[in-house]
C-alpha cells in the first residue's frame, strides 16, 4: 500500500501528520440566512431600509467568495419570502421560508440572482424557524463531506415575535453538530437601554425580546466572546474583517535556531506580515474575440545600431556587466560562481541591544514569527527562555537565515515578543552594506532660516492636539488602525470585477462611497482640527515657487561658471544643446535615430548634403519608427514631420514633403496605421499650399480636403486589402 | 520629475515596473574625480604601523571603485595625482599632474590598477610610475575642469574629492595660493567637498578657501574636521560620493490649502544581482528586445487598441479596456496626506512590508516649507508621537498609509552627520496583509533557565553596525565578473577570496559559551520530563533536516486528520505531496 520511499524511510505515521501540515482541509460551509419580511423595508426617513443594508452586506460577502475561489460552500436562505420552498414546510408550519440557494460554490450566478431576484417580501417569518430551516440545510447537505466548519449567518431586524419554547433544543442541537452562529442586525447589540439607538428609533417590543434571545443563543455557544459574533449592517459593509478571514493556511518554516554548534532548538516560522498580491493577473486578450489564444506575442532580439538589425536568439549568449566590462558568461561559469548555501538555517550570530537595531533600516517584504513546534515541551522552554532572556535584557539575537538550500543568505534580527497568549520570535531582515544610501542632507534645526518661533511651535502643537487620532485618556480608543482596512485596491478592484461580470455593458461604477470616507482622515478629527490649521496656515506662509525649469536644469547640467557673460553662455548652452545626445558621434553628418528631428534641422543648417537626401534620410527614419506601431513612436514621429513641414517652408521647396504625405496616406489603411493618421490630422500636418511655397501644385483648399477626405475612403480600402504592408513598398513609392 | 517618473510607470503595459526605480536616464550621469596628492608626504607611514596617506585613499578610491560598479556602474569616475615628477594628461599641457584614469565607467582593468597602488608595493608602483615631484594644485585644478568638459554625455552631478596631508601645498607661495583659490573659485559649480588626511591638518591656512561652501550655510563647520581614520574616511567619501536623488516630489498636505513641498528618497534598498544581459555571439556587443503582438490567425500586428485585459473568476471571464484597469488604481493624486497623529508605542515593531522611504523637505518648490517641516519633526519627537499619512506615489497607484516617524539630526564627535534630519517613513500594512497563526501552547521557561540563557547572551554579545555585513552573494558574484573579465580563463579559486561574514563562527561561538549551552540544556532537560527525544538538542548544529520523532496513536491521528490539525516540520518534496495524500485518504478510509 506504502511503497513509495518517502514513507518507507519516514513510517506511516509521521508521513501522514506531514500531510496534515501541508494539506489544507479547511473547508466552510455557510447558510446566508436573510430576513426579507417586510418590517425589513421600513426605516427612518433618510435612512436606508434595513433590507437594502442587509443586501449589500450579503453581496460583499459572496463577491469576496467568489474572489477568493476557494472550496466554501455557500446556501442562501430568505425568510419573509412570499413563496415556501424548503424541506420541513408542513401544514402551517415552517411557512414563507424559502431555500433560495442549497449548498454549492458560490459563483456570479448567485450574485445576479441576489442583484435582481432577491426582493423585499410582503409577509413575515419567525428567524427562529428560519434558523431551524438552515441547520437542517447545513446538516442534510454536508452529509458525508468533511467541513472544518459549518456557520450560520443571520440577516434579521427581529422585528418578528417568536417563540422562545425551543430555544433550548435549538442551542443544543446547534452545539452538537458544531455549528457557529453570526448575527448581522440594524442596531447594536448593547446600543439598547434607555437610550434609544438607530437614528432615534427605539425598538419594538419584539425586537427587544429578539435581542434577548439572540443574547442567550450567542452566550450560551460562547460565553466569552459570543457577543463579538453579532455585529451591525454598518459595521459590516465598512470591515470585511469581521467576516471570518477568508485565507491562506500559513506555510509552517521548519527549522533549527542554533547558537554555535552544541545549542540547537527546533523551531518553526511563519510569515506573519506579508504585502498581500492580487492572486490572478490581467491577461491580453484580442478586443473582438476576447480570446487570449488569438493573441501571440513575439520577442525580437535587435543590434544596437541604427537600423535595429534582428538577430537569432540562438546567435545570442548571455553576459553580465561589470561596470564598464561586459562579460560573457557560459552556463558553467553561472553554476561555479553561484553562491552556495547548505541548506536552511538560522543561526544566531551574536546578540545586540535592540536600540542598536534601526526600524528604518528593516528591508525585506516580510515579518515571520518563530514558534517552536506544537507538542514539543522541551523546543518551547528552551526558546522561551531565549525570547525571555532577550526580552529583560532588551536585546535581540541577530541571525543568519537561509530559506532552502542554495537560498541567498540573509542576516536579520530576530526580536522577543512576549504576548498574553503566547510568545515567540519576531525575525525581519536587517541591510547588507551594499543596501545602505549614506546620503547626508542639510541640518534643518541648525538652520537659522528655518528654526520656528516658540510661537510657530505652539501652532503646530495645537494641531497635533486636534489631530491625535488615540485619546490620550480613558480607553486609548484608535480611530484609524490602517490594519483594520482592506487594502482598497482589491476592494476597488473587485467592485469593478463584479460589476462588469454581472453587467458587461455599462460602464463602471464610482468607488464604493464607504471606501472612499475609509481612506479619510476621520470626521471627528477634520472637525477639531479646523481652527488649529486655520492659525497654522497663518503662522506658516507657504509660496510656491515658480521658476524657469529649464536654466536651472542647463545650470545644473553643464555647471557652467555665472561668472561669463551671459551672451557666451547662451552660446555655450546652445552648442552643449546640439552634443547632448550625440553619444555616439562627434558631430551630426546623417539623420540619426535618437533625434531625427534635431538632426534634420541641424542638417539642413549646414547644407552639407543635398536637400533632397537629407528629406529621405529622416522619411527613411520615420518609416522606421512607424514599423513599431506603438503610441511611442508615433509621438517621436510627429515631431520629425514637424519639422519636415517647417524646414521645407523655410527652405521653399515643398516637393519632397508633399509627396512622402501623399504616399504616407495611401498606406495608412494597409498598414494599419489609423491611429497615427488621426494624430497627424489633429495636428493639421497636410500638405503644403501654394500660398506657403510657391512651387506647390496645392491650394490651401486642397491642403484641408486632403486631411478630411481621406477618413471616409480608408475604411473601404481597409475592408479590402488584409496585408500588413511592407516599409519596403512605401519607399519605392518615393 | 515626478511626472516623468509618472510618464514612465505606465509606458510599459505588461510589466508591472519596480515602483522604486529613480529613473537615470533623464538625470545625466554622475561624475566623481578624485585628485590625490602624490608628494613624498603621502607615503609615509603612520606611528603605529599605520598605513600611509596615499595608501588609505587608495584604499579608500578602491572601495569606491567596485561600490560604483555594484550600485550605480554608468558613474563616472577619474583618478588625478598631483605633485608628482611625471605629467600625464590628455593635452600634457600641464605640468606635474598624472591623469591615471580619465573619467570613465570604472571596469576590471581600473580596479586592478587601484589595487596595484595599494601598500608597500604601491608605493613603489607609483614612485615607479609617477615619482613626487613640485606642487601646482592650480593645474591640477584645471586639468580636473577639462576633464569633466571633455565628456561628451551628459553630466548631472559633479564631484571633485582632494585628498592630502599637506596643509600648505604651495609651501606659503602666496601667488600660488592665490592662483589656486581663483582657479578652485571658477570650478564651485563643481568641486565639492574635500578630504583631508591627517596629523594635525589646519584647514584654515590655505584649503578652507578652495573647498566650495557648501550646499547650505548650515553645513558649514561639518566636514571640516580632517578625518585620519581610514574608516571614517571612507564612511565620508562614501556618503559624498553619491548624488542625493528624490523619487519623487510631492506635496504634503497637511489639510485644505496647506502644502508642503517635500522630497521622497531611498536611504535603504535592497541591491539586487543584476539580470543578466544578452549579448550578440559575434561580437559580445549587448543587443535589446523588441516585443510585438501579433493576431495569431491572421498574422498582422497589433496595436494596443486591438487588445483588451481579462481575468477569469468562478468560469466567467471579465473582459476590461487597458484604460479601465489602469483607471480602476486611481484613488487620488500623488501626494502625502496628514490623516493624524498617534503616540510612538503605537507603531508595532511587526508592521513592516517594505524598506522605509526618507522625507525632506524641498525649500526650492515651496518657500516656507523647511520652516514648517523643521517645527513638525521637533515637535513629534519631543512629543514622541508620529504623523500617520495616506501616501500615493504616482499616478494610478493605488495609497498606502505610512507611519511618519521623526528623526532628528545626529552627528558623530568629528561633527559628521550619522542620522539626517527628517522623517522615516515606515508602510503600515492593511488588514489583508496580516496573517492569522495559531500560536502553539507551550511551556514557559523558569527563572533559572531564563537566567541561563541571560548568560550566553551576554557572552555573544556584539556591537551590531548596519554597514558590518557585505552581501555574499553580491561580492561573489562581482568578485567573479572581476577575475573573469581580467583573464577570461577563469581562475577557479575565488571563493577564498571571500569573507562571508553571514556564516557563524561556530568554534569561537563555542569557544565563548564553555559550559554555558550544556548547562542550559540541563536545565532545560531536568525540569521537563524527558520522554520525548533528548538527542534532538544534542546534534549537531545545522540538524535542522533530521527528522522528528513523533509518535501517535492511530486514534488520535484520525482525530487530528478531521480537525486538520496535525502539524510537524518534515521536509517533503512537492511532487510527492499528491502521493502521500491519496495514501492518506486510503488508508483512513479503512
Amino acid at each position: 500500500m506504502i511503497d513509495f520511499p518517502l514513507c518507507r524511510r519516514l513510517g506511516w505515521h509521521q508521513c501522514v501528520a506531514t500531510l496534515m501540515s501541508k494539506v489544507e482541509i479547511n473547508m466552510t460551509a455557510l447558510v446566508l440566512c436573510l430576513d426579507v419580511g417586510f418590517s425589513m423595508s421600513n426605516s427612518a426617513t433618510g435612512q436606508e431600509p434595513p433590507f437594502q443594508q442587509a443586501k449589500k452586506v450579503i453581496q460583499k460577502f459572496v463577491q469576496r467568495q467568489v474572489f477568493a475561489e476557494n472550496k466554501d460552500e455557500l446556501g442562501l436562505v430568505l425568510f419573509g419570502s412570499d413563496n415556501t420552498k424548503n424541506n420541513l414546510a408542513k401544514d402551517d408550519q415552517y411557512q414563507n421560508i424559502s431555500v433560495h440557494r442549497h449548498l454549492m460554490i458560490p459563483n456570479f450566478e448567485l450574485l445576479e440572482e441576489i442583484q435582481n431576484d432577491v426582493q423585499p417580501g410582503s409577509q413575515q417569518a419567525d428567524w427562529l424557524d428560519a434558523l431551524v430551516v438552515c441547520m437542517d440545510l447545513l446538516q442534510n447537505e454536508t452529509l458525508g463531506k468533511k467541513y472544518e466548519r459549518l456557520n450560520i449567518v443571520m440577516l434579521t431586524d427581529l422585528n418578528t415575535p417568536s417563540s422562545p419554547d425551543q430555544l433550548d433544543i435549538i442551542i443544543g442541537n446547534l452545539k452538537r453538530a458544531g455549528i457557529t452562529l453570526q448575527f448581522f442586525l440594524p442596531f447594536p447589540v448593547d446600543g439598547g437601554g434607555s437610550n434609544p439607538p438607530h437614528g432615534g428609533k427605539a425598538l419594538s417590543r419584539e425586537q427587544q425580546q429578539g435581542l434577548e434571545m439572540t443574547k442567550k443563543v450567542m452566550m450560551s455557544l460562547d460565553e466569552e466572546d459570543g457577543l463579538e459574533e453579532v455585529y451591525t449592517f454598518s459595521d459590516a459593509i465598512e470591515k470585511l474583517s469581521v467576516f471570518k478571514r477568508v485565507e491562506k493556511r500559513p506555510m509552517a518554516w521548519p527549522c533549527t535556531l542554533t547558537i554555535g554548534s552544541s545549542l540547537s532548538i527546533k523551531i518553526v516560522g511563519y510569515k506573519a506580515v506579508c504585502e498581500e498580491r492580487p492572486r490572478k493577473s490581467w491577461s491580453v486578450v484580442d478586443a473582438q474575440t476576447h480570446q487570449k489564444d488569438d493573441i501571440k506575442r513575439d520577442v525580437v532580439y535587435c543590434l544596437n545600431d541604427d537600423e535595429e538589425t534582428e538577430v537569432q536568439k540562438d546567435d545570442t549568449i548571455q553576459g553580465y556587466r561589470y561596470g564598464s566590462d561586459i562579460v560573457p558568461f557560459s552556463k558553467v561559469d553561472q553554476d561555479q560562481m553561484k553562491y552556495k548555501t547548505d541548506g536552511k538555517s538560522f543561526a544566531v550570530l551574536g546578540f545586540t541591544k535592540q536600540s542598536m537595531i534601526n526600524r528604518h533600516q528593516f528591508v525585506g517584504t516580510q515579518v515571520l514569527k518563530v514558534f517552536a513546534p506544537k507538542d514539543d515541551e522541551h523546543a518551547g522552554v528552551a526558546l522561551s527562555g531565549l525570547i525571555r532572556a532577550l526580552d529583560d535584557l532588551k536585546m535581540v539575537a541577530v541571525v543568519r537565515y537561509v530559506y532552502a538550500r542554495n537560498g541567498n543568505p540573509q542576516v536579520g534580527a530576530a526580536f522577543p515578543c512576549i504576548k498574553e497568549k503566547y510568545e515567540c520570535l519576531v525575525y525581519v531582515q536587517l541591510p547588507f552594506m551594499e543596501d545602505l544610501r549614506q546620503y547626508s542632507f542639510p541640518s534643518l534645526e541648525n538652520n537659522k532660516k528655518y528654526t520656528p518661533s516658540e510661537d510657530q511651535l505652539s501652532a503646530v502643537d495645537s494641531l497635533i492636539d486636534s489631530m491625535m487620532l488615540v485619546e490620550e485618556d480613558g480607553e486609548k480608543k484608535d480611530l484609524f488602525k490602517v490594519n483594520h482596512i482592506p487594502n482598497p485596491q482589491y476592494q476597488r478592484l473587485f467592485q469593478c470585477l463584479h460589476h462588469r461580470a454581472v453587467n458587461p455593458s455599462v460602464p463602471l461604477p464610482p468607488m464604493d462611497p464607504w471606501l472612499t470616507t475609509a481612506l479619510q482622515r476621520p470626521l471627528a478629527v477634520a472637525t477639531r482640527c479646523q481652527a488649529p490649521l486655520e492659525t497654522l496656515k497663518k503662522k506658516f506662509p507657504l509660496k510656491e515657487v515658480v521658476k524657469k525649469k529649464e536654466l536651472k536644469t542647463s545650470k545644473e547640467l553643464f555647471g557652467n561658471s555665472t561668472e561669463e557673460p551671459d551672451a557666451k553662455k547662451a552660446k555655450v548652452d546652445e552648442e552643449e544643446d546640439f552634443n547632448l545626445a550625440d553619444i555616439t558621434e562627434g558631430s551630426i553628418t546623417q539623420v540619426g535615430s535618437v533625434d531625427p528631428a534635431r538632426d534634420f534641422r541641424t542638417l539642413i543648417r549646414q547644407k552639407s548634403l543635398p536637400f533632397g537626401e537629407v528629406c529621405q534620410q529622416l522619411t527613411g527614419r520615420i518609416e522606421q519608427l512607424l514599423g513599431n506601431k506603438n503610441m511611442n513612436y508615433y509621438i517621436k514621429c510627429i515631431p520629425c514631420i514637424q519639422t519636415f513641414r517647417e524646414q521645407s517652408v523655410q527652405v521653399g521647396n515643398a516637393d519632397h514633403y508633399n509627396s512622402y504625405i501623399q504616399s504616407l496616406k495611401t498606406s495608412i489603411p494597409v498598414r494599419g496605421l489609423q491611429e497615427f493618421w488621426d494624430m497627424l490630422v489633429q495636428d493639421a500636418l497636410t500638405l503644403i499650399n501654394k500660398d506657403e511655397v510657391e512651387g506647390s501644385t496645392f491650394s490651401s483648399h486642397d491642403a484641408k480636403q486632403f486631411l478630411t477626405a481621406g477618413e471616409k475612403k480608408e475604411e473601404v480600402v481597409a475592408a479590402v486589402v488584409d496585408d500588413t504592408g511592407d516599409v519596403d513598398d512605401l519607399l519605392d513609392m518615393m | 520629475m515626478a511626472e516623468w517618473n509618472a510618464y514612465y510607470q505606465n509606458e510599459d503595459e505588461y510589466v508591472d515596473r519596480d515602483e522604486f526605480e529613480v529613473d537615470y536616464k533623464c538625470a545625466g550621469r554622475d561624475s566623481l574625480v578624485f585628485l590625490v596628492d602624490a608628494s613624498k608626504e603621502m607615503f609615509i607611514r603612520g606611528e603605529d604601523g599605520e598605513p600611509s596617506p596615499f595608501d588609505m585613499t587608495m584604499q579608500c578610491v578602491h572601495s569606491v571603485y567596485t561600490s560604483k560598479i555594484i550600485s550605480s556602474d554608468k558613474d563616472l569616475v577619474a583618478l588625478v595625482f598631483y605633485g608628482t615628477e611625471q605629467s600625464k594628461n590628455p593635452r600634457n599641457t600641464f605640468e606635474h599632474v598624472y591623469v591615471y584614469h580619465d573619467l570613465d565607467s570604472p571596469g576590471a582593468r581600473r580596479v586592478k590598477d587601484v589595487d596595484g597602488l595599494r601598500g608597500e608595493n604601491g608605493a613603489q608602483v607609483a614612485d615607479e610610475t609617477m615619482g613626487s615631484g613640485k606642487t601646482n594644485l592650480v593645474e591640477a585644478l584645471w586639468c580636473c575642469s577639462n576633464l569633466y568638459s571633455d565628456v561628451k554625455l551628459r553630466l548631472s552631478y559633479k564631484r571633485l574629492m582632494i585628498f592630502t596631508c599637506r596643509d600648505t601645498p604651495h609651501r606659503g607661495d602666496c601667488e600660488r595660493d592665490r592662483q589656486a583659490r581663483t582657479k578652485a573659485g571658477d570650478l564651485k559649480e563643481t568641486v565639492v567637498p574635500l578630504w583631508h588626511l591627517p596629523g594635525g591638518f589646519d584647514v584654515s591656512l590655505f584649503f578652507c578657501d578652495v573647498v566650495s561652501p557648501p550646499e547650505d550655510e548650515s553645513e558649514l563647520g561639518l566636514q571640516m574636521e580632517p578625518c585620519g581614520k581610514l574608516e571614517d574616511l571612507r564612511k565620508r567619501v562614501r556618503a559624498k560620493e553619491m548624488k542625493k536623488r528624490s523619487m519623487a516630489r510631492l506635496n504634503l498636505c497637511l489639510g485644505e490649502g496647506m502644502n508642503v513641498a517635500v522630497g521622497v528618497y531611498i536611504t535603504v534598498r535592497q541591491t539586487k544581482k543584476p539580470n543578466a544581459v544578452k549579448l550578440y555571439r559575434d561580437n559580445n556587443e549587448p543587443v535589446h528586445t523588441k516585443t510585438r503582438l501579433y493576431h495569431t490567425q491572421t498574422g498582422s500586428l497589433l496595436l494596443p487598441s486591438d487588445t483588451k485585459r481579462a481575468q477569469v473568476y468562478a468560469g466567467r471571464q471579465i473582459v476590461m479596456e487597458k484604460d479601465e484597469v489602469d483607471v480602476i488604481k486611481k484613488f487620488s493624486d500623488p501626494g502625502l496626506e496628514l490623516i493624524g497623529f498617534k503616540p510612538m508605542e503605537r507603531l508595532k515593531l511587526h508592521h513592516h512590508l517594505r524598506s522605509a522611504l526618507f522625507i525632506y523637505p524641498e525649500e526650492e518648490t515651496v518657500t516656507g516649507s523647511a520652516c514648517v517641516f523643521t517645527a513638525l519633526l521637533r515637535r513629534c519627537s519631543e512629543r514622541n508621537v508620529f504623523a500617520l499619512c495616506k501616501y500615493t506615489q504616482i499616478r494610478n497607484s493605488s495609497p498606502r498609509f505610512l507611519a511618519l516617524v521623526p528623526q532628528r539630526e545626529e552627528l558623530d564627535e568629528g561633527q559628521a552627520q550619522i542620522e539626517a534630519p527628517g522623517f522615516h517613513g515606515i508602510f503600515l500594512p492593511y488588514a489583508d496583509d496580516i496573517r492569522n497563526l495559531d500560536a502553539p501552547q507551550l511551556p514557559t521557561a523558569s527563572d533559572a533557565q531564563v537566567d541561563k540563557m541571560k548568560e550566553i547572551v551576554h557572552k555573544l554579545s556584539f556591537k551590531y553596525r548596519s554597514d558590518a555585513f557585505e552581501n555574499p552573494v553580491l561580492q561573489q558574484h562581482y568578485r567573479y565578473l572581476e577575475a573573469l573579465a581580467l583573464d577570461p580563463m577563469a581562475p577557479e579559486h575565488i571563493e577564498e577570496h571571500i569573507e562571508d561574514h553571514t556564516v557563524p563562527k561556530v568554534k569561537m561561538i563555542d569557544q565563548c559559551l564553555g559550559s554555558l549551552a550544556q548547562e542550559f540544556k540541563d536545565l532545560v532537560f531536568t525540569l521537563a520530563s524527558g520522554k520525548l527525544g533528548k538527542e534532538q538538542y544534542t546534534e549537531e548544529a545545522g540538524g535542522a533536516e533530521k527528522k522528528p520523532k513523533v509518535e501517535m496513536s492511530e486514534d488520535e491521528l484520525r482525530a487530528r486528520v478531521q480537525k486538520g490539525t496535525l502539524q510537524f516540520g518534515v521536509k517533503v518534496t512537492g511532487t510527492k505531496k499528491r502521493e502521500l495524500i491519496d495514501t492518506l485518504k486510503a488508508q483512513l478510509a479503512k
